[in-house]
């Protein structure tokens, strides 16, 4: 046996211990809760010099898959983490690097599936991987999680398929506990044995084509093989867990039971949920001389045959669900044991759906459940944990709805003047724009000192008439529709962030076709999407589609540079040399390695009628754009708005200075407030010219993400970024000085 | 400590549990990561530690969860901790909005975070069981420049009884050695102050207290309002909470009909101590503290300012406030400054929401009582030299 070190460490920090041993050559990822720690902590060990891997925080989860993929081809070993609808949206990728046979190993910190969004934890995310081809390991401690890591690289590589390390999100994720982790990452190393890919895209004295173009009758050989290489797999475990075990003295198998031999009930549970019932399994046994057991699957792709040997006397088999198949009166992990069940026993098989959404499942849940199953009336299945809802003291209606009228007090007036192809906007003054009802209620969650808020109130200001918006995943829509409140007045709709444009476009089209036919009254409204800069990464491609449709919506984005929502990770506009939870500062690493993104010029490429940035430092400018984007909006197409919003919790100063802050920004020309109308670029406020111009040092020296830089040692990285600023400003006077720019 | 060490006591089911109660921001997530580690690396036992969080905002309720357990006991619980033998409450405001109290068992022994005597403790706060220790921490923390946590974990190492202060305090220089070695010391000094304190006191045995049903965290029951954190029995706003969504009543879908009904939240004890306070005489009407307000509080109606017509500013939905005082940063005539919410417990011009339809409902209060949060908050953040 190897030589062992304590840890007292979480799921998510093992699986990332792990890779830090194995030394991976390529992480490709995007941050989602709650596997987001894992990139998190690999990061800072990178920041620190303690492994080599590199790591690439992709745009979106489908990018992430396809880096890991490519990495992959190229004869790298690749990891990845994800959750949820992180892993929904990379699905698609899944068969494709089964399908053509390249390992690696991806964790599922396993999270329930949106909508109504949710981030805790339950198994309708892993359950969509069943028919991918890929070979999938639960894992229902955090030390599992651990060797299976390890575990499921060589297996992955042995039989050339990829394979997922799944667990609970949240309970074996965050949860630390005491665990066992080999000193020498050598002993990983050498363990797993040098990595001989079978085929390497960059073998250029064997060139191989990958990914052919294939009928029938070749994919079915082809997923033959994939099967077959599954019965590999089968094979292979036995062997493989005996040998981690001469290493690392822990013994594991496909499939664990728990006082099952005389067992009558047996109970079939995944996860962590499984110690649950053997603390109930425990209790029942001593108390009530009931004869009970319990088994789970480590393996549930390939699937064991033999699970059936665990059910020697099994007269009732409760088998617990943490997720559902709509429809099919039961989990997937129900189906599964029905069908592998069939014509093998003789015992009553119950179903019952818990834990959903990440609700605990006590000891005493556990005992319900078994209460009530052996009942010989009880039913087959059953949801546990549901309420009925109870009508008691009448809810007052907070607010009425806003009418048209209320909604128009005419703050702004807009006109397009033909001959010069802009939209005039008159009037636009702060102090009578306080007579603009709010759209948005107060209540909400924001933190004190929140620049969403403010600057969806500054927009909003200017947007007369009726407004239905649309919020991208994110703090803004978090903050303010917490079940079972809302702080909206006016119709809102969510979506997932990288398909909030789209579905907005679907709703613009529907109400055009809609008056159109005559079925939708007289009127009209303003479409609006918000959008933090995560969405705007995840999102482009649905926002680019939007613009280059030109549809009729305004598509806002508040960028705090960073991905607040989910801890602060770097998003594409964070600026350079910032500090994120996934560009760490440490002796390897002085924050975010690459600029920011230049948003406005990607949608300014698309040629629709107006693009914008506002600042909340100059509130009128801000209203007359809302406005103007509003027009352009109704009678043109697309419109894009960008606000630089204050995030205090994550840029980590001062909530009541952070007018200052944005202001600071605008004068560094870090920030350019400019509008691109019709094709034509206008700069609405120049610091140089007004006197006002600040080295980016004094803006990166108001907060405690960029406060670093301002240090002699990174002097160079300074210069490089007030290098590009200056670069990218000098650009827009250009523009602004001639019409065809 | 060399030989296998022996848990003294345990509760029916084998497991040692330890519950910490607080507001994000006094590091009783670092406090319940460094209990777990002792449990599981210094007393060799195997033990467990996660926090929830009912926000990420700061002054946010926090709870941390401590299990430990023999070592050669597969530690199988994963459940939020209920009936602990320890319950440590960082932050005595808690006690006013949140029934911290309803699953104490007369073992349960209490740490609670206070200027307050036991016996005035234990009157002020209907502690209904449990063996009452107090300790001024955030005094003691500030003596020694040290921080909350610390000195709770002190006075948690004390209690225990099993656990050496040397444990403890090589506990604590490992972990703020890691990365702060210049605070060892007064961390350190605020650790002993914190076990010293305590080891002299002898606990006082409340029982005569109302005895409360043990309530199991449910978090699958939406209440209207909220009530995520559950609202202590005892305080009457809690009478009206009977409404729930459910499966049979609930609009399909998760849709929500219920428009502008944040505006039930009570987010006053968001504020750290200060107000804006409104000064009528000096506003001007200019619309920019309503320009940079993230809560939406300031109520103009529409009036008459210097013989015009206009939009005039009738004063601050304090309710909403969550005190951030960009306003005060931006008026422009010192119509709003800063002012200590304890100075001022009638707020002038306070100014309920213009656009509600009714006044006849109850507010869910989010977080600790404000004007205590505030200012112990603020005090802990000026002690300098902290660790997080």
């Amino acid at each position: 046996m190897e030589k062992q070190n304590i840890l007292y460490e979480s799921g998510n920090e093992l699986a990332a211990y792990a890779a830090k041993q194995i030394n991976y050559h390529v992480m490709g990822y995007y941050p989602i809760t709650p596997s987001t720690q894992i990139a998190e902590n690999l990061d800072n060990m990178k920041a620190e010099n303690l492994h080599d891997i590199t790591l690439i925080a992709a745009e979106g989860e489908h990018s992430a898959a396809g880096i890991c993929y490519g990495a992959s081809t190229a004869g790298a070993r690749v990891f990845n983490a994800t959750s949820a609808n992180g892993l929904l949206y990379a699905l698609e990728q899944f068969p494709v690097q089964s399908g053509t046979r390249f390992p690696m190993v991806m964790n599922v910190a396993c999270r329930t599936v949106s909508g109504p969004l949710c981030i805790k934890g339950d198994h309708s995310d892993i359950m969509y991987m069943l028919n991918t081809g890929w070979i999938i390991l639960f894992a229902h401690s955090p030390q599992m999680v651990y060797d299976l890591n390890i575990l499921g690289l060589k297996l992955a590589e042995k039989v050339n398929l990829p394979v997922a390390i799944a667990f609970d999100g949240f309970f074996t994720s965050h949860q630390k506990q005491k665990c066992m982790v080999f000193e020498d990452d050598n002993v990983v190393q050498s363990f797993l044995g040098d990595k001989n890919p079978t085929y390497s895209l960059l073998d250029l004295k064997h060139p191989i084509t990958i990914g052919s173009y294939m009928n029938e009758p070749d994919v079915m050989n082809n997923r033959y093989q994939i099967h077959l290489a599954m019965r590999d797999a089968s094979t292979y475990l036995p062997t493989l867990f005996t040998e981690y075990e001469k290493i690392s003295g822990r013994h594991y198998d496909t499939i664990e039971g728990y006082r099952y031999d005389d067992a009558e009930i047996m109970l079939i549970v995944l996860g962590s949920s499984y110690h649950t019932a053997k603390e109930a399994i425990d209790k029942l046994r001593d108390e009530q001389d009931l004869r009970i057991g319990a088994v789970t699957l480590i393996s549930l792709r390939p699937f064991p045959k033999t699970l059936i040997n665990y059910f020697p006397a099994a007269r009732t088999i409760i088998i617990l669900d943490r997720q559902d198949s709509y429809g099919a009166e039961g989990g997937n992990l129900s189906m599964e044991i029905r069908s592998s069940f069939y014509r093998k026993t003789h015992a009553r098989i119950l179903s019952r759906v818990y834990g959903l959404g990440g609700k605990d499942l006590f000891v005493e849940d556990v005992l319900a459940i078994i209460k009530e199953c052996i009942h010989p009336r009880a039913s087959l299945f059953a949801y546990y944990g549901i309420t009925e809802g109870q009508i008691g003291e009448k809810q007052p209606e907070y607010f009425a709805p806003l009418t048209e009228e209320e909604q128009s007090p005419g703050i702004t007036v807009c006109n397009y003047d033909c001959e010069s192809r802009k939209m005039i906007v008159t009037s636009g003054k702060l102090s009578d724009a306080t007579a603009m009802p709010m759209r948005i209620a107060p209540g909400h969650g924001a933190c004190p000192g929140c620049g969403i808020p403010v600057n969806l109130n500054l927009l909003l200001k200017g947007i007369e008439g009726n407004v239905v918006v649309l919020f991208q995943t994110g703090c803004g829509m978090i903050i303010t529709t917490g079940y079972p409140k809302t702080a909206f007045r006016i119709p809102y709709i969510h979506n997932l962030f990288q398909n909030g444009a789209a579905t907005l476009s679907g709703v613009e089209a529907a109400f055009q076709e809609l008056k159109r036919r005559g079925e939708y009254p007289e009127g009209d409204i303003t479409f609006l999407m918000v959008s933090g800069d995560g969405g705007m990464d995840i999102g482009m491609g649905s926002a680019l589609g939007t613009a280059l449709r030109n549809q009729h919506v305004i598509l806002f984005e508040y960028d705090n540079g960073g991905y607040m929502n989910t801890g602060y990770q770097l998003s594409y506009s964070t600026p350079k040399g910032a500090k994120s939870s996934t560009s760490h500062l440490g002796k390897n690493q002085y924050g975010k390695t690459f600029f920011h993104k230049d948003t406005p010029e990607i949608m300014a490429a698309t040629h629709i009628p107006y693009v914008a940035t506002v600042a909340e430092s100059n509130p009128t400018d801000f209203i007359k754009k809302a406005a103007k984007a509003a027009a352009y909006s109704r009678d043109f197409g697309t419109a894009y708005i960008k606000a630089l919003s204050a995030c205090p919790l994550n840029w980590n100063d001062k909530p009541n200075l952070e007018r200052s802050v944005i202001a600071a920004a605008v004068d560094s020309c870090y920030f350019p407030l400019y509008e691109v109308e019709q094709g034509i670029t206008t700069l609405n406020y120049n610091p140089i010219t007004n006197n006002k111009k600040i080295p980016i040092e004094k803006w990166f020296s108001m907060m405690g993400r960029t406060k670093h830089l301002v240090q002699e040692e990174y002097s160079d990285i300074v210069a490089d970024i007030q290098a590009e600023v200056d670069r990218r400003f000098a650009r827009l006077i250009a523009r602004s000085e001639n019409r065809l720019l | 400590m060399t030989d296998k060490f022996t848990l003294p006591i345990t509760k029916e089911n084998g497991y040692f549990e330890i519950r910490l109660e607080s507001i994000g921001g006094l590091g009783a997530n670092l406090c319940g990561k460094m209990l777990g580690e002792l449990g599981a690396l210094y007393l060799k036992l195997n033990s467990t530690s996660f926090s929830s969080y009912g926000s990420e905002k700061r002054g946010s309720p926090v709870k941390s969860h401590i299990r430990w357990c023999a070592p050669e006991k597969f530690l199988r619980l994963c459940t939020p901790v209920v009936e602990p033998n320890v319950l440590g409450i960082f932050h005595e405001a808690l006690l006013k909005n949140y029934p911290l109290l309803s699953d104490c068992t007369e073992h349960t022994c209490i740490l609670l975070n206070t200027n307050l005597s036991r016996e005035e403790a234990a009157e002020t706060y209907h502690i209904p069981h449990g063996r009452l220790f107090c300790i001024p921490a955030l005094d003691i923390a500030i003596a020694e420049k040290s921080r909350v946590n610390m000195v709770m974990l002190g006075a948690i190492t004390a209690i225990l009884g099993f656990v050496p202060l040397e444990m403890a305090e090589e506990l604590c220089k490992n972990t703020v050695g890691k990365k702060y070695p210049h605070l060892i010391e007064a961390n350190l000094n605020g650790l002993r102050r914190g076990f010293e304190h305590v080891k002299e006191q002898r606990p006082l045995i409340c029982s005569d207290g109302i005895s409360e049903k043990n309530v199991k965290p449910d978090t699958n029951t939406h209440t209207i309002p909220d009530t995520t954190f559950p609202l202590n029995t005892k305080n009457p706003i809690a009478s009206s909470t009977s409404y729930t969504w459910g499966y049979k009543n609930a609009p399909i879908g998760g849709i929500n009909p219920r428009i502008g009904s944040t505006v039930s939240n009570d987010l006053s004890a968001s504020r750290e101590g200060y107000i804006p306070l409104f000064i009528k005489d000096r506003c001007i009407n200019c619309g920019l503290c309503d320009s940079t307000c993230p809560d939406f509080v300031f109520q103009f109606m529409p009036g008459i300012y210097k013989e015009k017509e206009c939009m005039v500013n009738m004063g601050p939905d304090y309710t909403h406030c969550k005190g951030c005082l960009r306003c005060v940063e931006v008026c422009p005539t010192n119509a709003l400054v800063m002012a200590l919410e304890k100075d001022y417990p009638e707020k002038p011009f306070d100014r309920p929401n213009k656009n509600l339809l009714t006044n006849q409902f109850s507010y869910t209060k989010h977080g600790p009582d404000a004007s205590i949060t505030g200012e112990s908050y603020l005090t802990e953040q000026q002690i300098h030299g902290g660790v997080i």
